[in-house]
């Protein structure tokens, strides 16, 4: 009997271990999404009244502030065409209720629907922090794996050179970079978003010190799961030491990693911020910077609402990531 | 208009930008210090006759929000429009009004009607002939409110209706007398777009906008770039421009790079071609490289300041406003902060302004001799334990209110003035706050000192800026121009009359008296006039600047590469 044949019998159904996992991961991923959801309707309510109950008119933020000269007129039009001249409650439903809709209102700073900024601005930015998270993962690989475990001043130095690079802030990093790789060398652009080399030092300015704080954790479980006695079981079987350590040491290892990999995301789009300013690239980092600046409402919310979002997803995700590296998680995860 | 330059801040730093701090001014030397970059990569030689064709890059710091700069009306908006639009009328280095899409007009002898006579052989780069019709469409779309237009239709509020009378010609009316209504038209700010691009929406004119100018606008990528291409057809320059027909240029690329570090980085290697707002600290750096060229362009207006608050005490009294300017050292502020880059202002023109007077230039000059003694005679005789001045008990307390989109080489200087101006025994005390706290202080008057500047290409500025018609607030929680809070009706008249006549010498004689009223007030600490700091790249040569707001003109720019 195949186990295909087998899942159509609802009396054999729950029996089988491996439908079970599944469904156990689908209710988690469920009850993990509807928390998401409430997560996205606090930022959005929170945003609103912070922008909103700040002192002084977003109408002259967008006129201008004290740098324009319009005329009653004018200010009168604009309150209108925002709405601004309603109570904040109905300011407040009337939002809520369109964004439950998909919509998201027009920017006022930038004249342009909010979903068409996030259309053109999100794919820069999540471009950056894969690809920062991706390094960051093949520099902790190639650092960790290779040094935990081997003599002491080896480690030592591989130690040190991972707390320094935790240190390093992105903007001197992002120059340094620039400096040294852009102008100096001239290896790669120093400013831009069209592919792939204007995204690499970008993308080292983020990994580096990023790789720095997941190395640290990472090398101290691996330095630890190397001295269990599964491993030494391993040797004896004869395993090199390569496979040693990537076949049987780093599945261990590489737990608290991930989960700092999920907060990691959220670093990196706040990192994103200065990386995208330092190295002109487009992105929402930048936007949400200017967007705040103007008491652009709906476009902050809009930002804050996909960067949001983000998080909830790649928590999701790294917290099924850790089911499916450790199996032992299932029981205390039902 | 004036113009916030946003810096990017770090969470819970005071006045220290992250662009201001250390390793970010140190690019350019790290970059020369580690490996040489951007030294003898190319040999290309000036050439002094112009090449057509060839893209050239220009990058600058802030991105519009709108290109049209009909809406809102910001700096980065009019120096891009410089570029596709054409004006009314031209304006020449002394401030003299030429014509340009109008050939010539006449002023009616009451000062309210203008007639313009067009010309005829000019149409929009969308196909649409430039006639009467269109002026009117442009005149009444910056008037409309729905344009939400801060500058341009700031500045037309004396504007009524426009006729149509033929094709060539347009008959503006105004509600009263404004001779300053040219000057205005010739600033890119009021330029003159295609009737047909102005029926569409606000915000797709924004993305999109048509003018008759020497290039046009075809694509906006937002946070990156906007590329411009010649406009082939092109055959009526302004009389100040250099050569007539076509531009040299095929294309323009203009990049946003906001790090000023990273953009005199950029230039030095040849990245691009020209940079705006070239920072102070580098401009020795760029005089010093062979490749680099520099222009760097007083702007008209009023400079920058910080204005007194004349509706509270202490800046009520007179005698305090000249101890408090007299005893800041703004020469030796500007020294040290700016390197010795941006000239002093003392008046309460920019030397850049037609009819701007030097008689005023030293009225604010550093004496704390004289201060101290102003402060003895306006009671302010004891001094409290701190050495502060006080009178009957009181301290002698300032209070000076910044958004935090001024920029952190401003915070220095104000330092530098607190430092200065307490020997003097004035405690200044720096508030900063998110900008649009400032505004509502500035709304409420709750400032003693309040920063500003205004950049625009006539004298009438001293009407927006201390005319008694500005102290109240535009609209419902609106702020008022006239940050002194000065209101002297024979101030009002002078600058009235002012408007009133088209003769230059009784303009001139009125606004000397406007100046002097405005200077022998103290209402303003001036410290150094906005400028226009441009660094162009061996390969480029003609870029030059349009006199009305000394902004950018590549009409006439052409590249060797």
């Amino acid at each position: 009997m195949t186990s295909a044949s087998l899942s159509n019998d609802p009396s054999t159904n729950l029996s089988n271990p491996r439908r079970e996992r599944l469904q156990q991961l689908g209710r988690r991923a469920l009850w993990r999404l509807a928390g998401g959801v409430l997560v996205l309707w606090a930022v959005a309510t929170l945003t609103f009244f912070a922008l909103r109950l700040m002192p002084g008119d977003p109408v002259l933020a967008i006129l201008g502030g004290p740098s324009g000269n319009p005329t009653a007129e004018t200010i009168a039009e604009a309150t209108r065409e925002y709405g601004l001249d309603k109570p904040l409650p109905v300011q407040y439903a009337l939002y809520l209720g369109r964004l439950v809709q998909g919509d998201l209102g027009v920017s006022y700073s930038q004249h342009l629907p909010v979903t068409r900024v996030l259309a053109e601005q999100s794919w820069p930015t999540l471009e950056l922090t894969f690809s920062s998270l991706a390094l960051a993962w093949l520099l902790v690989l190639a650092l960790t794996v290779l040094t935990a475990g081997r003599r002491r001043w080896v480690g030592k130095v591989a130690s040190l050179a991972e707390t320094l690079s935790a240190a390093l802030p992105h903007f001197w990093l992002g120059i340094l970079l620039l400096a040294v790789f852009a102008f100096g060398l001239r290896l790669f652009p120093p400013a831009g978003s069209d592919g792939w080399r204007t995204l690499v030092l970008p993308s080292f300015a983020l990994a580096i010190p990023l790789a720095g704080f997941i190395a640290q954790v990472t090398r101290e479980s691996l330095d630890l799961t190397l001295d269990q006695p599964f491993i030494l079981t391993a040797r004896t079987r004869g395993l090199s030491d390569f496979k040693v350590r990537f076949k049987h040491a780093l599945r261990h290892a590489v737990l608290p990693g991930i989960s700092l990999s999920g907060w990691a995301i959220g670093a990196l789009i706040s990192g994103a911020v200065v990386t995208e300013v330092i190295f002109s690239r487009k992105g929402l980092g930048r936007q949400l910077f200017q967007a705040v600046q103007a008491q652009d409402l709906p476009l902050t919310i809009g930002i804050s609402l996909v960067v949001a979002a983000g998080y909830v997803l790649a928590n999701i995700l790294v917290d099924l990531l850790y089911l499916w590296v450790d199996p032992r998680q299932q029981g205390s995860a039902s | 208009m004036r113009e916030p330059v946003p810096y990017l801040r770090l969470p819970g730093s005071r006045s220290r930008s992250l662009l201001k701090t250390t390793p970010f001014v140190g690019i350019a030397a790290l970059c020369s210090l580690l490996i040489g970059c951007g030294q003898g990569t190319s040999t290309v030689a000036r050439s002094d006759k112009p090449v057509s064709g060839g893209t050239l890059v220009y990058a600058t710091d802030r991105e519009p929000t709108c290109l049209d700069p009909h809406v809102a009306g910001d700096m980065p908006q009019v120096f891009i429009g410089q570029q596709y639009l054409d004006s009314l009328v031209s304006m020449d280095a002394e401030g003299r009004i030429g014509p340009w899409l109008a050939k010539s007009w006449e002023v009616s002898d009451d000062g309210l009607t203008y007639t313009f006579h067009l010309r005829n052989d000019v149409h929009f780069t969308d196909g649409t002939p430039f006639n009467a019709a269109a002026v009117k469409a442009n005149l009444d779309h910056m008037a409309n409110p729905k344009t939400q237009s801060s500058t341009a239709g700031g500045y037309i509020r004396q504007y009524r209706s426009t006729d149509v009378l033929d094709d060539d010609t347009a008959v503006v009316h105004l509600a009263t007398p404004y001779a300053a209504f040219l000057e205005v038209l010739a600033q890119g700010f009021l330029g003159i777009e295609s009737p047909t691009a102005l029926q569409r929406p606000r915000d797709v004119n924004c993305e999109s906008p048509v003018g008759s100018g020497p290039f046009k606008v075809v694509r906006w990528d937002r946070q990156s770039q906007v590329e411009l291409v010649r406009n082939p057809d092109y055959n009526w320059a302004p009389p100040t421009a250099k050569h007539q027909g076509p531009a040299w240029l095929d294309r323009i690329v203009w990049k946003f790079i906001q790090e000023p570090s990273v953009r005199f980085a950029s230039l030095q290697a040849g990245e691009v071609d020209v940079i705006e707002a070239l920072p102070p600290e580098s401009h020795e750096a760029a005089r010093r490289n062979p490749d680099l060229q520099l222009i760097i362009a007083q702007r008209p207006g009023n400079p920058t300041n910080g204005t007194l608050n004349i509706t509270r005490a202490p800046f009520d009294d007179l005698k305090v406003r000249e101890a408090f300017v007299r005893s800041a050292d703004i020469e030796g502020a500007l020294k040290s902060v700016y390197f010795n880059e941006f000239p002093r202002a003392g008046g309460p023109l920019s030397p850049a302004t037609r009819f701007y007077s030097p008689d005023f230039q030293h009225a604010q000059d550093y004496d704390p001799a004289r201060a101290a003694q102003l402060l003895d005679q306006a009671g302010w005789t004891q001094r409290d334990s701190d050495g502060y001045r006080t009178k009957n008990g009181k301290r002698l307390q300032v209070h000076v209110v910044m958004g935090n989109r001024t920029p952190p080489s401003e915070f220095t200087l104000w330092e530098q003035v607190q430092a200065t101006t307490r020997q003097a025994g004035f405690e200044l005390i720096v508030e900063q706050m998110s900008d649009v706290q400032a505004t509502k202080r500035q709304a409420d008057w709750d400032y003693d000192i309040r920063l500003g500047y205004w950049n625009t290409n006539t004298a009438d500025v001293l009407r927006i800026i201390f005319g008694s018609e500005f102290i109240r607030p535009a609209g419902v929680g609106g702020y008022h121009q006239n940050t002194a809070g000065f209101s002297d009706p024979s101030f009002d008249s002078l600058i009235q009359q002012a408007l009133a006549t088209q003769d230059a010498e009784q303009r001139r004689a009125l606004y000397y008296k406007a100046q002097q009223i405005a200077s022998s007030q103290y209402l303003q600490l001036t410290t150094y006039p906005q400028s226009t700091r441009l660094g162009i790249y061996k390969t480029t040569q003609g870029v030059r600047l349009e006199t009305s707001l000394a902004v950018t003109y590549l009409y006439d720019a052409w590249v060797n590469k």
